[in-house]
């Protein structure tokens, strides 16, 4: 073989290459403006994203902040972008390449961007930030935290899985009374899901044993398949999974083998296909709120700059999805004790502990 | 509390969670054999797993998904055998790009073919072999015992089965044909094959495309049998684990199958003991990083000596 064969070819891998970091680095943009029938406002808003490395897609957070930012486009007439992280070094680069382009407020995705935030906060002091899940010990004044309750949700979620397994209105209901917790990583903010959960369970239901595994990272589904096989060989028949793409493995497991699934942060009853005769519920996080809220204070000059927001049950944050297929099966019993914890949470009543 | 570790469901899910990692590491063993380095296999059992999903949603055949994920390992597979064989370039080098490669790819034709990046839509999965009643009289000693039996044997997908049929298949053929002596030969001294009138180009090559093939099927078992869809990344590092497994074994393909059979089970009783969590307090990540452990434990000669092929990752050039 020739050198000059063997220089074309090498041109023609290394280009194969460079497509391969396309994705990675490819923006989203819509630039199609708002059907306006109303007035523009005088200077445009220029709203961007950046994901965390489960991109778009994730039929999760990322997705609900990308909805929040669909929505004020098509209600604020604000222009948007969405950059994706495809690895945690993404993350500065990202937010640089926006701040510079004009983009304020950006909104970062997820708590592993906490201290990205904290940095370009002070980088980049006239661009207003959204921290998603980020919880700052010193708020800059360009910056607001985005939290949520997510235990308040979760704890809904409990109440449904503790009532369900001492029922029978499913032929996957046993009479074990166990009830299992699927989570990706163990740290502070998935074990609001799992306290919230059990504290739900534990009040309608002081007997109920709930069995609390974790995967380790938030992708795995054949890892969150076997976790689903050794809760349900452990007699659990409602799963509640925190753990992103590693429930997706759950749901399986419980399709499989016969077990009732509670989703999570969105309505994975809409998302996961032919998963109607095991999805229960869903705990839902909406973070569109949060991000199209946080917008329209942008918009109406009003950005609460320096300020951490909690999204909890009281403020819509946080909820729970319809029943669906089991809408009519589920006995009106369990409906009134989800209204019920749903008021007292609201009303202060009850408060839903942070750590199992 | 034992009897709640100890289950038939750990050691079922031991074999489970053992396939993928097999299947990449005898792919492996047989390319390493060889002489050529593959660390690829991360990359080429992600593109099985993602070409397996993309076809059967196409033709809603998992089967055709199957052939279709071992077909896509192998073109992969084609590139590495090329840069490595024909082009002579560092074989790490060109094993990481495939990965990166592969990465990337993925999420790309994922944004092409379904216009979001993330997951697929779910595919109907490849059902177990056989399908008996879980429980039959658990009471007597006999139904206790079926019971053990169906579940660890008898509860499989076809290709679990398969990684251990190719496991015994390969560790014959290996030392008990012509072409097992070629492909040792080749590893140990490639000058000597191509005296002898044996082309050392066409062999590793074959042997490049059989690990491709093989750790294609890996990413088969993962998507089409294992969860039903693609996710981006979802090998999860499993192409690594199943080099170190290739160590841990020797270089042999039913020491690779044992070594991650070993892993997976430290995996599936790591899951078991966190039922027990506040009981038993070992971290799950002590038993996450068992596999590297063991396999520096080999490597640096604690169990007996370990010593690759002679010629691994070395380009051979005729004449």
């Amino acid at each position: 073989m020739d050198s000059k064969r063997i220089k074309i070819i090498s041109v023609v891998l290394a280009l194969m290459l460079l497509v391969a970091f396309v994705p990675g680095c490819a923006a989203k943009t819509d630039e199609t403006p708002a059907d306006s029938g109303t007035e523009t406002p005088e200077v445009t808003i220029k709203a961007a994203m950046v994901t965390d490395v489960g991109g778009l897609g994730d039929k999760s957070f990322n997705d609900g902040a990308y909805s929040g930012l669909q929505r004020a486009e098509s209600e604020l007439g604000v222009e948007i972008k969405v950059l994706e992280s495809k690895e945690i070094t993404d993350y500065e680069s990202n937010i640089d390449q926006l701040a510079n382009a004009g983009y304020s407020p950006i909104f970062a995705v997820g708590f592993l961007m906490t201290d990205t935030v904290a940095k370009m906060a002070v980088d980049f002091p006239d661009t207003q930030f959204g921290g998603v899940d980020e919880w700052f010990e010193t708020v800059p004044a360009n910056v607001v935290g985005l939290n949520f309750k997510e235990e308040e949700g979760s704890y809904l979620a409990g109440v449904v899985a503790g009532l369900a397994t001492k029922d029978s209105f499913d032929s996957k209901l046993n009479k074990d009374n166990v009830i299992g917790f699927v989570g990706g990583m163990d740290i502070p903010l998935i074990q609001k899901f799992e306290a919230g959960f059990i504290a739900g369970a534990k009040s309608v239901n002081p007997d109920v044993k709930v069995i609390s595994l974790y995967a380790g990272n938030f992708t795995d589904q054949a890892k969150g398949k076997e976790l689903g096989y050794s809760l349900i060989e452990q007699k659990a028949d409602v799963i509640y999974a925190a753990a992103g793409q590693v429930g997706l493995g759950t749901v399986e497991a419980c399709k499989d083998k016969g077990a009732l699934f509670i989703g999570v942060d969105v309505d994975q009853y809409e998302t996961v296909a032919n998963s109607g005769d095991v999805m229960l519920t869903s705990m839902i996080k909406r973070v569109d709120n949060a991000v199209f809220e946080t917008i329209k204070a942008v918009v109406d000059g009003t950005f609460p700059g320096g300020t951490i927001q909690v999204f909890g049950l009281a403020e819509e944050g946080v909820g729970l999805a319809p029943f669906h297929d089991f809408e009519t099966k589920i006995p009106q019993a369990i409906k009134d004790a989800v209204e019920k914890a749903r008021t007292d949470i609201t009303a202060g009543t009850i408060t839903v502990p942070t750590a199992p | 509390m034992l009897g709640d570790i100890i289950t038939p469901d750990l050691f079922a899910s031991a074999f489970r969670m053992a396939t993928p990692l097999a299947l990449a590491a005898i792919g492996g063993t047989i390319c390493e054999r060889s002489g050529v380095v593959n660390i690829a296999l991360e990359g080429i059992m992600l593109v099985g797993a993602f070409a397996g999903v993309a076809v059967t949603l196409a033709f809603g055949s998992p089967w055709l998904g199957v052939v279709a994920a071992v077909l896509a390992g192998v073109a992969i597979a084609a590139i590495h055998a090329f840069t490595s064989i024909n082009l002579r370039s560092d074989q790490v080098v060109s094993g990481t790009a495939i990965n990166i490669l592969a990465l990337g790819l993925t999420g790309f034709l994922m944004e092409i073919m379904y216009g979001h990046p993330g997951t697929t839509e779910a595919i109907i999965t490849i059902k177990p072999v056989f399908r008996f009643a879980t429980e039959r009289g658990s009471g007597t000693f006999f139904g206790v015992i079926w019971n053990w039996f169906n579940t660890i044997v008898l509860s499989h997908t076809p290709i679990v089965y398969g990684a251990i049929i190719i496991a015994v298949v390969a560790q014959w053929a290996m030392y008990n044909t012509r072409w097992g002596l070629h492909l040792r030969a080749l590893g140990e001294h490639p000058r000597a094959v191509d005296t002898v009138g044996v082309s050392v180009v066409r062999g590793r090559w074959i042997a490049v495309l059989m690990s491709g093939a093989l750790a294609g099927l890996a990413g088969a078992n993962l998507t089409l049998e294992q969860v039903g869809s693609f996710t981006e990344n979802m090998t999860n590092g499993r192409g690594f684990i199943a080099l170190a497994a290739n160590i841990f074994g020797r270089w042999t393909p039913v020491g690779s199958y044992s070594a991650s059979l070993l892993f997976g089970f430290f995996d599936a009783l790591q899951i078991k003991l966190q039922i027990f969590r506040g009981e038993i307090n070992i971290p799950p990540q002590f038993f996450l990083m068992m596999p590297y452990v063991l396999t520096v434990v080999v490597l640096a000669g604690v169990v007996g000596r370990a010593v690759g092929p002679a010629a691994v990752g070395k380009p051979y050039k005729k004449g």
